[in-house]
C-alpha cells in the first residue's frame, strides 16, 4: 500500500518537474510569471489527443511539444519582448488574458466533456515493484521527469548556451554587452519552456483525463511548487515538486479530509518563515 | 476633489440611483443592473489594493465567498439575529484579513499574486468538499429572516429596492473611501506604495498601513459578498472560484485602477458587454481575454485613464483658447 502511494507521488512529482522547469526557465530569463502556463499544458494535452488519434502516441509525443515550442517562440517575439520594459504586473495580466483566450479555444475546439488518451501499447503492461504491481507507463513518466531534471541541469551547467542562459538570468544587460544575443536566447528559452508545458500535457494525458479544469488544477500546484522552491530556481523547483507530489499522494490516503489544503498549508508556513522561498527569489 | 465636489457628486449619484430604481420597469434590466452594482463594489475592493498598495490579488473571491458563507452558517446555526450576523461577519472579516495581511504583504511582487490565488483555491476546495456545514459543491441557501433592519424581506427583494440598496451601498463605499484616502492614511499608504524604503527612512512604519489596506480591500469585497448573498439568497463554491477573482481583476484593469471609481466603471462595461454579446456570450472568456490584453498594452490606466485624458485635453484646449 505504501509502495504504490509513494510511487504515485513520485509520478505526479515527475509531472510537476516538467511543468515547473518550464515556468522557472521563463521566469529566469523574462522575469514573467506565466499564468497561461497551465493552459499551454492543457493545449499540449489536447493537441496530443488529436495527433494520437490520427497517427499514434509516439508521434504525438514529438509533434505536440514541437508545435508548442513554435507557439512559445512567437509568444516571446510578439509578447514578452515587446513588453520587456513594462511593469512586471502588466505582463502577468497579459498572460492572464492569454489564459482566458486559450481556455476558450480549447473548449470550443474539443468541447467540455472528458476525453482520454490510451497509453501506448508498448508500455501497456504492469511491473512488479516490491511486491506491488505498478503500470509501466507511470515508470516511464517518472523517467521523463528525471530526464528533464538531469538534462536541463547538465545543459545549463556545462553547455555554452547554458552559460549564456545563466548569465542572462543574473544580469541581462551585462550579458548583452558581452555580445550575447539575449533576445534570440530568450525566444529559445521561452520556446523550450512552452514545449516543456506541452510535453507535460501529452505525458499526463494517458493517466489524467483531459477536461477543461485540468489546467487550473495543475497551475495551482505548480505555483505552490515554484513559490516554495523560490521563483526562478530550478533546483528549488525540482525538490519542491517531488515533495508536493508525495504530500498530495500520501495525504489523499492518510489524511483524506485535509489532503486538498495540505499543500497550501505547507506553502503558507514556508512563506511566513522564508518569504522568498527555499532557494531565495532572484528578483 | 474638494469636500464640496464630493458631496455634490454623492448627492447626484444617490439621486440617479433613485430615478433608475423607479423609472426602470423591467425586472430583468433591474436585476442586471443590481448584479453590475454588486460586482462594482467587489471590483472596488480589488482596485483599492492595487491603487493604494500596488499589489495584484488573484484570489479576492475568497472574501466575496467567505462573507456569504459566514452569514449563511451563522443564520443556519441560529447563533444571533441577522443584523448582528452581518455586523459580526464584516468585523470578523476585517480582523482576519488584517492578520492575514501582516503575513501576506511581506511576500514580494508577483509571488504575492500567486499566493492569493493558491489560498483562494484552498478555500474553494474546502467549501466544495465539506458536506456538513456548507452543503459541499451544491452550495447552501441562506435563511434570511422576514425582516432585516426593520424592512420587510418581501419589500427588500423587489428588483427596484434591491437595486437601490446595492447602488446606495456602492455610492457610500466610494464616498467613505475617498474621504478616508483624503486623510493622512491615504498619503501614508501612497508613500509606502511608491517607495517603501524611502517611507521607512522618513519614519513611517510600513507593514501596518499595508496590512490595513489589505484588510480594508477585503472588507469592501466582503460587503459585495453580503449584497450578493442577500440578492440571491444563496452561496456556493462558485463564489470562491478563482475565475471570479479573475473577472473582478479584469474589471479593475479595464475600468482603470488609478481612479477609485474606475473598477466600478469596468464592472458596468463588463455586464453591458456580456448582455450585448448575447449569442456570443459563450465565448466571453476569449473576448474579455483579448479586451484585457488590448487595454493593458495600449492604455494601462484603463477606460478611466482614457476619459481623464480626453477631458483633461479639452480643458487644456479651452484654457489655451482663452
Amino acid at each position: 500500500m505504501l509502495t504504490i502511494n509513494l510511487f504515485n507521488g513520485l509520478t505526479y512529482g515527475a509531472l510537476l518537474i516538467v511543468m515547473c522547469s518550464g515556468l522557472a526557465l521563463i521566469y529566469g530569463l523574462r522575469r514573467v510569471v506565466n499564468f497561461a502556463h497551465g493552459s499551454l499544458y492543457m493545449l499540449g494535452a489536447y493537441l496530443g489527443y488529436s495527433i494520437a488519434g490520427h497517427s499514434n502516441f509516439w508521434v504525438a509525443l514529438i509533434v505536440a511539444p514541437a508545435i508548442m515550442a513554435v507557439l512559445g517562440v512567437l509568444l516571446d517575439r510578439y509578447g514578452f519582448r515587446l513588453l520587456q520594459d513594462r511593469d512586471p504586473l502588466t505582463v502577468v495580466l497579459v498572460t492572464f488574458g492569454l489564459l482566458l483566450v486559450i481556455e476558450d479555444f480549447v473548449q470550443t475546439v474539443w468541447g467540455k466533456s472528458n476525453l482520454s488518451v490510451q497509453a501506448p501499447a508498448a508500455l501497456n503492461f504492469s511491473v512488479d515493484l516490491f511486491g506491488t504491481s505498478v503500470p509501466a507507463y507511470r515508470i516511464a513518466v517518472i523517467f521523463v521527469g528525471l530526464s528533464v531534471a538531469v538534462g536541463l541541469s547538465l545543459w545549463l551547467r556545462f553547455s555554452k548556451v547554458g552559460l549564456f542562459v545563466r548569465a542572462s538570468s543574473t544580469d541581462p544587460t551585462t550579458t548583452a554587452m558581452q555580445g550575447v544575443n539575449t533576445d534570440a536566447l530568450s525566444a529559445g528559452v521561452v520556446g523550450l519552456g512552452t514545449a516543456l508545458a506541452g510535453l507535460a500535457g501529452i505525458v499526463a494525458a494517458p493517466f489524467l483525463s483531459l477536461s477543461p479544469s485540468m489546467s487550473s488544477d495543475v497551475i495551482i500546484d505548480s505555483f505552490v511548487v515554484v513559490v516554495v522552491g523560490g521563483l526562478g530556481s530550478l533546483a528549488g523547483a525540482f525538490v519542491a515538486a517531488l515533495v508536493l507530489g508525495m504530500v498530495q499522494s500520501l495525504g489523499a490516503v492518510y489524511l483524506p479530509d485535509v489532503s486538498a489544503i495540505l499543500p497550501f498549508v505547507i506553502m503558507v508556513v514556508i512563506l511566513i518563515w522564508k518569504p522568498a522561498g527555499f532557494a531565495g527569489s532572484r528578483t | 476633489m474638494s469636500i464640496k465636489q464630493i458631496s455634490i457628486s454623492t448627492a447626484t449619484a444617490l439621486g440617479v440611483g433613485a430615478v433608475v430604481a423607479t423609472a426602470v420597469a423591467s425586472g430583468t434590466v433591474l436585476s442586471l443592473l443590481t448584479q453590475a452594482t454588486i460586482y462594482a463594489v467587489f471590483a472596488i475592493g480589488v482596485g483599492l489594493l492595487l491603487r493604494q498598495n500596488g499589489m495584484v490579488s488573484f484570489g479576492h473571491a475568497l472574501f466575496f465567498g467567505c462573507s456569504g458563507y459566514a452569514v449563511g452558517i451563522i443564520l443556519q446555526m441560529q447563533l444571533m439575529s441577522a443584523e448582528l450576523a452581518i455586523i459580526a461577519t464584516l468585523a470578523g472579516l476585517l480582523l482576519i484579513a488584517f492578520a492575514m495581511g501582516l503575513v501576506m504583504v511581506r511576500v514580494p511582487g508577483v509571488a504575492f499574486g500567486m499566493l492569493t490565488l493558491a489560498i483562494g483555491q484552498m478555500f474553494f476546495l474546502t467549501a466544495s468538499r465539506s458536506r456538513g456545514l456548507t452543503g459541499g459543491a451544491d452550495g447552501m441557501n441562506i435563511e434570511w429572516p422576514n425582516t432585516l433592519f426593520g424592512v420587510s424581506m418581501s419589500v427588500l427583494t423587489k428588483p427596484g429596492s434591491m437595486f437601490l440598496l446595492c447602488w446606495t451601498t456602492l455610492v457610500l463605499v466610494v464616498l467613505l473611501l475617498s474621504l478616508l484616502l483624503h486623510t493622512r492614511f491615504g498619503s501614508i499608504t501612497e508613500a509606502v506604495r511608491d517607495n517603501e524604503e524611502r517611507a521607512r527612512f522618513v519614519g513611517i512604519r510600513t507593514l501596518l498601513p499595508r496590512a490595513a489596506v489589505y484588510a480594508l480591500s477585503a472588507l469592501v469585497t466582503g460587503v459585495a459578498g453580503l449584497l450578493s448573498a442577500l440578492n440571491t439568497g444563496f452561496v456556493s463554491p462558485e463564489n470562491l472560484h478563482w475565475s471570479l477573482s479573475g473577472v473582478a481583476l479584469m474589471m479593475v484593469v479595464v475600468g482603470g485602477y488609478k481612479a477609485l471609481w474606475g473598477p466600478a466603471l469596468g464592472a458596468v462595461v463588463y455586464f453591458l458587454a456580456k448582455d450585448i454579446l448575447g449569442d456570443f456570450a459563450s465565448h466571453w472568456m476569449a473576448i474579455f481575454g483579448v479586451a484585457l490584453i488590448t487595454v493593458i498594452v495600449f492604455s494601462p490606466t484603463g477606460i478611466a485613464g482614457i476619459l481623464d485624458r480626453v477631458f483633461l485635453g479639452r480643458r487644456l484646449a479651452r484654457a489655451h483658447h482663452h
